[in-house]
């Protein structure tokens, strides 16, 4: 892989270049070059403000006028070159206080944030949520998240998986520490809207409530655009609301968090179906001018075999989950089986338990280990007494006067294809099997339904039936359409649906202000620069993250109650202290290296440093070895590890990890810090020859001693 | 082609060759991440999964672009 290139530190080396150089003759010449460094180095470490670039630019106008040295010239060229090509990036540090490509160091997201794709500032509300700020937590999600009470309950959490923490031992509960600060504020009434920008008086057209379109709109109202959602459903909230069950995600958390839309003047027209009873003309007619199409993909594919159409008691999972949300709890069945293995299955297996089915079967065709649903929502199928069947292949649904009577599946086998590493289901001849149903819902998949979109014929769709719609900013073949959501990414996250509505509001508001767009994604911005909080060595490796305590299972067999009663606040805050701080320390290992290769003490065991190779990691171990010498910390490109002299003790820490804290010797005359015994140890054995022991009775500084030394020698020269 | 799964170490290994790839992803052609979302449904090959590559985001990728990485 290339090494990535940044232009700002690019620009920053050919001015560092040039004052090491013998170029700059002229002292008003080199007086620029340092200005423009000093400038350049702010904007490369978050310190930049609005009017910098503006100063840069009038600053290389002058140094231009140096024409007549060719060294200045050339450089004066290659800086406003830069300075041209990437504006974009130059800006874009200023603004999101990150280098996407990980090169000004103070400025390098943690992987946490990079992850999310919706951007959020992670390592700085955890370390709020840490401190008990859960207001401002919230607060700073927000800017990048409208809805993180609902994240903070069904997120997929990618964060999670690239949580650094899980090189140590378990990833940081993200996710679940969102759902706490969340209830905690919402139930302060600390939790809301930002001030909105004065009224635009330009329209937006919002089609779906889902996650998309519901952040578009928020995001959008906040810039003081008029905007209308438009949805079919007598609800907002999409798939949030008729796809994932209150079990998981009650309803109140969305009305609430919806609510917030609503007082910020959103404008929902709920049982509308865009196509029908309003059109984009029409809608032009009444001054929109943009349009977002975030209309999710709530069609499932059909099994297609025999019995399937024409027998009682066949559901789609999305059908059936949709009925279930808007109130209809009549028992599908008493023997339901449910068709696949992905996330809808699972919440499909697990309402119909809920709704009184005695026995719920999941036929999956392949085993337990290619299973796509979440682990974790698996296991409580089980609990709560889903049977999984494996290796089950339908072939044909049986029925008995019009109505399903049982499933005829076919045993599997897995096997690997010619030129394929992927094993496939592959049906056994002579293995059929009956089982007993009255109820049968697949979930095989869901996709988009574009009767509502025919009439924009100049809308590009894929070959997946998608949207077609650049991922940058979500702009389709149409000027002025706009699409996120499932609606283009086929059936997919939460999470991404906000992130995908996010940079479609972005793109709509540049629209509207003639403004070129991105041409590279976002990068996702630094909300704020809260200080850490100092933790011991061993309670940074000890502390587990905790289990999420659960309704019993007889409970959630029979209601629609949550079942992740969420955490306490006690373990809460502990947990968010486990967080590693990657905002601040990037791991790039000057630290180990400097102690091991440079000073040959080796007391930094941090093996999560390497992403791809993790190896063993022991913040303790510092404490054995460690002398404090401040190798470690004079080197750290970002003061992530310090030294400092705290009372009487000497303390080494990480990101606020207390690896190394001994007791400060002081001269016995004049009180200065000598230093710690450990420290002055090491010092006398590589200068043994020459040097005194700290260990004799009469500890002084060298400063005294020099001073005794010299009042000692004039005594002596008075004397004689 | 493999079959990937949640939490599973990939690299970029080569353009991909599906509609769904845009210019700007030729930036991540040599990118080590971890598949955040594999297909949740069936399992199909042909599915864009999300992949979250290490420095460079979150992204939907085709999976003919992507390998295991031991």
């Amino acid at each position: 892989m290339a090494h990535a290139l940044c232009p700002v530190s690019e620009s920053l080396r050919l001015l560092e270049t040039a004052l090491a150089g013998n170029g700059l003759r002229f002292p008003r010449a080199r007086r620029i070059v340092e200005d423009l460094q000093l400038l350049i180095r702010d904007v490369a470490s978050s310190r930049a403000g609005g009017e910098h670039l503006e100063t840069i630019d009038s600053l290389l106008v002058e140094l231009r006028d140096f024409a007549h040295a060719p060294s200045i010239d050339e450089l004066a060229a290659a800086l406003s070159r830069s300075l041209l090509d990437h504006r974009e990036t130059f800006v874009s540090h200023i603004e999101t206080q990150n280098c996407a490509e990980g090169v000004c160091k103070n400025l390098v997201p943690a992987p946490c944030q990079m992850t999310c794709p919706a951007g959020i500032d992670i390592p700085s509300y955890v370390n709020l949520i840490a401190m008990g700020r859960d207001a401002e937590a919230i607060e700073l999600i927000r800017r990048d998240n409208p809805f993180p009470w609902v994240c903070g309950l069904v997120c997929t959490r990618p964060c999670e998986l690239m949580c650094v923490r899980g090189r140590i031992d378990q990833p940081v509960s993200i996710k679940f520490l969102k759902a706490f600060s969340s209830e905690k504020a919402l139930s302060d009434r600390s939790y809301r809207n930002p001030p909105k920008a004065p009224d635009t008086g330009r329209r937006v057209a919002v089609i779906g409530a889902g996650p998309a379109g519901l952040t578009a709109a928020y995001y959008l109202a906040l810039k003081g655009y008029h905007v209308r959602v438009i949805e079919s459903l007598p609800v907002a909230g999409g798939m949030t609301m008729v796809g994932i069950p209150r079990y998981r995600l009650p309803r109140e958390v969305i009305d609430l968090e919806v609510g917030m839309l609503q007082e910020l003047g959103v404008d929902f027209h709920f049982n509308t179906r865009f196509g029908s009873l309003v059109t984009m003309d029409s809608l032009k007619e009444e001054g929109f001018e943009a349009f977002l199409f975030a209309i999710g993909a709530h069609s499932s594919y059909t099994l297609g075999i025999p019995g399937e159409e024409t027998l009682q008691g066949v559901h789609s999972a999305v059908d059936f989950l949709r009925r279930v949300a808007l109130g209809d709890h009549r028992t599908p069945g008493k023997n339901v089986i449910v068709i696949g293995g992905g996330n809808v299955a699972i919440d499909a297996a697990r309402t119909a338990v809920r709704l009184g089915a005695d026995n719920v079967t999941l036929a999956y065709r392949r085993t337990r280990h290619e299973m796509p649903a979440d682990a974790e929502e698996v296991e409580q199928a089980e609990q709560e007494g889903v049977h999984l069947s494996f290796l089950t292949v339908p072939v044909e649904i049986e029925g008995d006067n019009d109505r399903v009577s049982a499933l005829k599946c076919l045993r599997a086998k897995m096997v690997k294809r010619d030129g394929s590493d992927r094993l496939s289901p592959v049906p056994v001849e002579g293995s059929e099997f009956f089982i007993e149903a009255d109820a049968i819902i697949a979930a095989i998949g869901q996709q988009i339904e574009k009767e509502c979109l025919t009439l924009i014929t100049d809308l590009q769709w894929s070959r997946r039936n998608t949207i077609v719609a650049r991922k940058v900013t979500m702009e389709t073949s149409v000027p002025g359409v706009f699409a996120a959501g499932d609606a283009v990414t086929g059936p997919a996250t939460v999470v991404e649906a906000i992130g995908g509505g996010k940079r479609a509001a972005q793109a709509i508001d540049r629209y509207f202000e003639g403004i070129p767009q991105p041409t590279l994604p976002p990068v996702p911005r630094r909300r704020a620069r809260t200080e850490w909080l100092d933790i011991p060595a061993a309670s940074r490796m000890t502390l587990r993250r905790p289990e999420m305590p659960l309704l019993s299972t007889e409970r959630r067999r029979i209601t629609f109650q949550q079942v992740e009663l969420g955490y306490s606040e006690n373990t809460t805050r502990e947990e968010a202290r486990r967080c590693l701080r990657c905002d601040i320390c990037l791991r790039c290992g000057t630290c180990v290296r400097v102690c091991r290769d440079q000073m040959g003490i080796d007391a930094l065991q941090l093996g999560y440093f390497d992403f791809d190779n993790p190896g063993p990691t022991d913040f303790r171990i510092t404490e054995e070895r460690c002398v404090l010498c401040g190798a470690c910390a004079a080197n750290c490109p970002n003061d992530a590890i310090r030294m400092e002299d705290r009372g009487n003790e000497r303390i080494l820490s990480l990101c606020g990890t207390i690896l190394n804290r001994q007791p400060l010797i002081r001269c016995q005359s004049c009180d200065a810090v000598i230093g710690p015994a450990r420290y002055l140890d090491f010092v006398q054995e590589k200068t043994r020859s020459v040097s005194r022991s700290h260990h004799d009775t009469d500890v002084r500084c060298n400063a005294c001693v020099r001073k005794d030394a010299a009042h000692s020698k004039a005594d002596n020269i008075a004397l004689r | 082609m493999s079959q990937f799964r949640k939490g599973q170490r990939i690299e970029v290994y080569r353009k991909s060759d599906d509609e769904s790839w845009e210019p700007y992803m030729n930036t991540y052609i040599g990118c080590h991440g971890i598949v955040t979302d594999p297909d949740t449904v069936i399992n199909d090959p042909d599915a864009v999964i999300e992949v979250s590559l290490d420095g460079h985001g979150t992204h939907r990728l085709p999976q003919d672009c992507l390998r295991p990485v031991p």
